[in-house]
Order: C-alpha cells, then structure tokens, then sequence
C-alpha cells in the first residue's frame, strides 16, 4: 500500500473521529450558549443512550425476533427517550434551584451528576465493558463504498453526515425559527425574556431534552464504531468533545463541529507522524496555542452573541 | 437529643470490642490477604486468580489449616489501578497478613511490593510478568508464573521462525506489562534480523483504533503484536479484520481469556498467543477443576491455577518452616522444590520460578489450545 492512500485513510479516520467528537460537543455547547454553564453530565447522557438502546435491542429481540433495521431503529428511540428522561431530571433535581446562585455551583452540581451517574451505571448495569451486538452494526459497518483509493464503511458516512444535519438544523433552529429566537433571548437575559412571556423554564428543559436525544443519537454511532460500550466511557468521550467545544469557541454550534474535526484530525495526524502515545501533548498544545491567539475560541463571538 | 448519650456509649462499647476482638483474632487464625483486580475491565482474568487461591486455602482449612490455626483470607479490589494498590497494601499490611497473594497487573504489583517489602510481608504474585517486580532485590517478593523476558523471545521468535515473517508492527498499551511485554518482542524480532515498521503506544482507555489500523497497514508490516489486555485486544482485533486488515496477530498473556474469544467471534483465525504450559494432561487439574466449577459455577481463568499453586507453595512452606515469619518462609521457599499443578517448580534467588516455560497457543472451536509446533 502506498503511502498516499495511508494518508488518504488517515484523513477519513480524523474525520470519523472528529464526528464523534462533534455529535457530543454540540450538547456541550447548546447549554452553554443557553445557560453559560458547562453540563459535564452530558457525557454521561450519551453513555446511558448507549446502554438504552443495546439493552432495548436485547429486548426487542426476545419479543418479536432479530429483524436488523427494525430492532435498531426501535433502540435509538428508546435511547433517545431514555437520556432525554435523565437529561431532564438532571436540569430538574441538580441545576434548576442552582440557577440563580454563584457560578460554581452548578459547575460543581453538574461534575457531581457526572460521577454519580457513571458509578450508578458502574455498580448496577455492568462493571466491565460491554460489547455492541455485532449483528446489528454489521448492517453499517461491513458496507463500504470506494472512494479515493480507501474504503469508507456506511457508519462512518453516516456519523459523518448525521453530524452535518444535525448542525444544520440546529444552526436552523436557533437563528430561524420562533422557537430560537425564544433560546436566544433566554440566553440573553432570563428575567427579561420572562417578562416579555418567554416560559423561561420550559426552554431550558427543552434545551436539555434535545441535547440528551442527541447525546443517545451519538453514543449509539459511537458504541457501534468502536464496538464497546463501558460505564466511563462518556467520561472519555466528554472530554475531548468539551475540548472541542472550547477550541471551536463554546455557545458557538459550527464552531463546536469546527473544534472537532480540528480535534480528530490533529489526533488522527499525530498517531501517523509520531505515533499514538503524542495524541494528547499534540492535542493540548494545539489547544493552548489557539485559546493563546483567540482566547474565545475559532468562531468564538462576544459573549452577548452567544447561543 | 436524648439518644446522644445512649450512642456515644454505644459507639465507645464497639470500638473498644473491636479493638479486643482485633488483638484476639491476631492469636487464632492466620491472615492472608487476596489481593487483584476485581472490578473493571481486566475483572474477570483477576478475579478468577484470587479464586483459584481461595479453593487451595479452603482445601487447607478443611485439612486443619496451617500450624494448627485456621486461615483466613482477607480480600481486596486494587481495581487495577497503581494508586489504589498502594492502598490496598497499607490496608492488608496494618490488617497484620502474613502473606499476599497478588497482585495482577504489574502496574499494581510493582508498587505495592514496596509497601510489602516495608512491612515485612512475604508476597506472591501470580500473574504478573513484567521482570523489574523481582529486579527490585526485595528478599520475600515471588512470582509464580513467567516473565517477559521469557515471554517476549517466546512470542518474537515464534513470529520470526515459524510464521516465517520478516516485517512486524507493535502497538502496546503504555503499562508496566504491555510496554514492557512489546520491548521485549521487539529486541527479539529485531535481533533475529527482523525489522519492526510501528512501534506505538495507545491509551489504555482508548477504544478508537483505526487511526493505528491505517499506520500499521500503510507501514508494510506482515504480521502485528498487540501489548496488552483482552478489553482493548478483542475490540481491536475485530476492528482490524472489518477494515481488512489480515495479519496474524500475536500477543500475549493479556488477552488469554475467555471474554478475548467471545468479543473476537468468527475472527478467531490467524490469532497466536504466549501463555504458558497447558496442564490439562495433569491427573491434579482435573481434582481442582472440578472443585472450581462446585464452588463458582463457571470456567476458570488463565491464571486461576497459577492462584491455586501459589497459595498452595505458600502454605507449604510455612508449614514447613513452622513459622509465619516472612524471611523465614522465603529461606524455605527458595531451598526446596514444590509439586504442583504447574510441574515441579523451584525458585531461584531473585524469587522467579527456574525455567519457566512459555509455549504458543491459538484459538480453536472457541477454546485456546497449544501450537504442537511451537519452539
């Protein structure tokens, strides 16, 4: 093999990555951009979608049989439902009083939902990793198509693409629609928005309700790319994605999916030059560097823009 | 507050039971202290070692115990986790355990010899393989399986000589055990003329590998090492042949485990591993097999033996020197051999076994089986 097509694969790689990166970090953002608060409970979201949806497939499988799509489309629903629920509790039992106090608060209430609900998982659900059916991912992962001298599998294209739409209909929702402009406004001033009948309450909830089902959304690509599903695995995940976010400039959504790819790419670029043991000194130095020039991030805006 | 008073006295009533309880059970029982990973993600290969040792003490027990006192076993999670080993052997040392049995991981191991060493208790470890555990001079450190520096020729050589490959790449997973493991391969390979094209390291948490499939595949190697243990092992080796990826790949003892075959499936082709020697044809495996399969209703582990002959060398061995003083069970330990399940084994004075044995398995029909081939 060449080493132009290594290079090739290298790149699709740092893209698949960056993807997974991006689907996570547009949960981290979208609460900033609302409540200017980090969620790092949101990584565990995304590994309880994961769980969700392989016990559900596990379920579904003994009800009415192995049909492949029906199964798997049924899991990711169930996933999404399942995280939303925990999403919505957590904004409802760990942050909702929490709002109007110091900004530590709910930065320490959130990093305590963190740990609580990995070791929830830990102690009740499985305590060692997991595998993702294979009988399932096999439908996305043993496809390829042939393009530019590598082979791409469905599921890359499909995390790729669904963090496109994604962004896209979150770019849309927020600047173009009624509903955005209500998100903005609660992002702006909540008291103001109040007054003017915004249901103040009922946006942040949604907030969190759709970053959850997007969470779900991404842990399930995710556990089928990587084939594992474990308890701190959105622990590691959320990280990175929180890494990115910053990077591309928090609150900012095309920002969040520019940190990522950024982010994958760098990762996927240091295993070919240096090896893979630099991944973390590239991807911090990267990181240091960009917060040095722009200290808001890539696409990062003042903060009264945020959202 | 009326209950106070009722509470306090209550609390003063329990500590100082305890404390009396505490000198008196120093008298009666011998304390040995189990100590691996248990939970997480090398669980199962850990778990099933303390359970193999815990079969040989109940066995003594049942016999009358040792020195005329029953045993008792205080086991402990390290999680696999350097730090909370530590712990764990502060805890088993203030416990007043007269030995340990344990640890797994080598990362684990190393560190909590010292605090062993420290406290002048006798240690076996029954899995772990990196060579610096018994390079640290510490007189009453033993280890019951191999070493890297045994393994890793076994496993090199095997690649050089009999899957006749002249261009390797090595991914490790940055530990005492699987790094160390990969170096010593690596000296192997690269001595017998052969030529290492990657030699990288991965997160031990990572679970993305294709980035490192595209290195290994674009470097030209013809067959792959992977250091380090069957939760990343499996995953990565399923994710290779997705990417159609075939070449052989070898590791080590890490991935001897029954959850390796069931993550790997159909992809068991072309898969080598270091292990041991298998002790099946052994008429004494069968009495302890069986034993294990009453007490814990499953299979046992790759090292579940090595755990039952450790505990069994031990006990052995104090009851011969008839005392449960460490450097005087070490004296015993290292002038006599000892039968057991394994073969005969002695010690040499670093606390190693003498000529240990690595051979190569491979995977077949779902089980690991030995290579007849192999050097």
């Amino acid at each position: 093999m060449s080493s132009g097509s290594t290079l090739t694969e290298i790149l699709i790689n740092g893209v698949s990555r960056g993807s997974v990166y991006a689907l996570v970090a547009l949960g981290y953002t979208m609460v900033y951009g609302v409540l200017g608060m980090i969620n790092f409970a949101h990584g565990e979201v995304f590994m309880i979608g994961m769980f969700a949806c392989v016990y559900a497939m596990g379920v579904f499988s003994v009800a009415w049989g192995d049909h492949v799509a029906l199964n798997l489309g049924l899991g990711i629903l169930v996933a999404m439902i399942f995280s939303a629920g925990y999403g919505y509790a957590n904004e409802r039992i760990a942050y909702r009083r929490l709002r109007k106090a110091h900004v530590l608060a709910p930065l320490t209430s959130a990093i305590g939902i963190s740990t609580f609900l990995q070791y929830f998982i830990f102690l009740t659900v499985s305590k060692e990793k997991v595998n993702f059916p294979r009988y399932y991912s096999d439908l996305l992962t043993s496809h390829h198509i042939h393009l530019a001298g590598v082979d791409i599998t469905y599921l890359q294209l499909a995390i790729f693409g669904l963090t496109l739409v994604i962004m896209g209909a979150l770019y849309f929702l927020i600047n173009h629609t009624r509903l955005g402009i209500a998100l903005r406004a609660t992002a702006q001033d909540q008291l103001m928005a109040g007054l003017v009948g915004i249901p103040v309450d009922k946006i942040i909830a949604f907030t969190f309700i759709l970053g959850s089902a997007l969470a779900a959304v991404a842990g399930v690509m995710v556990a089928m790319y990587t084939n594992v599903l474990v308890f701190d695995a959105g622990y590691r995940v959320g990280l990175k994605a929180f890494t990115a976010a910053i990077l591309g400039g928090i609150g900012n959504v095309p920002g969040a999916v520019l940190g990522a790819m950024i982010l994958g790419l760098t990762e996927a670029l240091t295993t070919l030059a240096f090896g893979s043991e630099w991944d973390d000194v590239t991807t911090f130095a990267m990181l240091m560097l960009v917060l040095l020039l722009r200290p808001r991030g890539l696409l990062g805006e003042r903060v009264a823009d945020k959202v | 507050m009326r209950k106070l008073p009722i509470l306090l006295s209550l609390a003063v009533a329990l500590v100082a039971g305890a404390a009396l309880v505490g000198c008196q059970k120093g008298q009666d029982t011998i304390k040995i202290g189990l100590a691996a990973v248990q939970s997480g993600s090398d669980a199962q290969i850990g778990a099933t070692m303390l359970y193999g040792s815990q079969i040989a003490i109940d066995e003594w027990n049942a016999r009358g115990g040792v020195l005329g006192k029953q045993i008792e076993t205080i086991s402990l999670d390290d999680e696999g986790n350097a730090q909370k080993a530590n712990t764990v052997a502060h805890n088993l040392v203030d416990d007043g355990v007269v030995a340990v049995l344990g640890h797994l991981n080598s990362n684990c191991t190393i560190p909590a010899s010292i605090v062993y060493n420290e406290g002048k208790v006798l240690q076996i470890t029954p899995g772990s393989t990196n060579p610096k555990y018994t390079e640290q001079g510490f007189p009453d450190a033993f280890r019951i399986c191999g070493r890297d520096d045994q393994q890793g020729p076994v496993a090199g050589k095997f690649m050089h000589d009999v899957l006749k490959l002249n261009k390797i790449a090595i991914l490790h997973n940055k530990t005492a055990y699987g790094e160390g493991l990969a170096t010593e391969v690596k000296k192997t390979f690269e001595s017998l003329g052969g030529q290492v094209t990657m030699f990288q390291g991965i997160g031990k948490d990572e679970s993305d590998f294709s980035a490192n499939i595209s290195v290994i595949e674009g470097s030209g190697a013809e067959g792959f090492f992977w250091g380090g243990m069957y939760d990343q092992g499996g995953p990565l080796l399923v994710k290779m042949r997705q990417t159609g990826v075939n070449l052989p790949f070898v590791t080590g003892d890490g991935c001897f485990a029954q959850p390796f075959i069931d993550t790997i499936g159909a992809n068991a082709a072309n898969v080598y591993l270091s292990f041991g020697k298998d002790y099946h044809q052994n008429p004494a495996a069968q009495l302890f097999l069986k034993s294990y399969n009453d007490k814990y209703h499953q299979d046992v582990g790759a090292y579940s033996v090595y755990g039952y002959d450790a505990a069994n060398v031990l006990l052995t061995a104090i009851a011969q020197a008839q005392s449960t003083d460490a450097d005087k069970v070490a004296a015993v330990m290292k002038s006599r051999s000892f039968d057991t399940i394994l073969g005969k084994i002695e010690f040499d004075a670093k606390g190693d076994v003498k000529g240990s044995g690595f051979v190569m398995w491979t995977i077949k029909d779902g089980k690991f089986e030995p290579l007849p081939d192999s050097p």
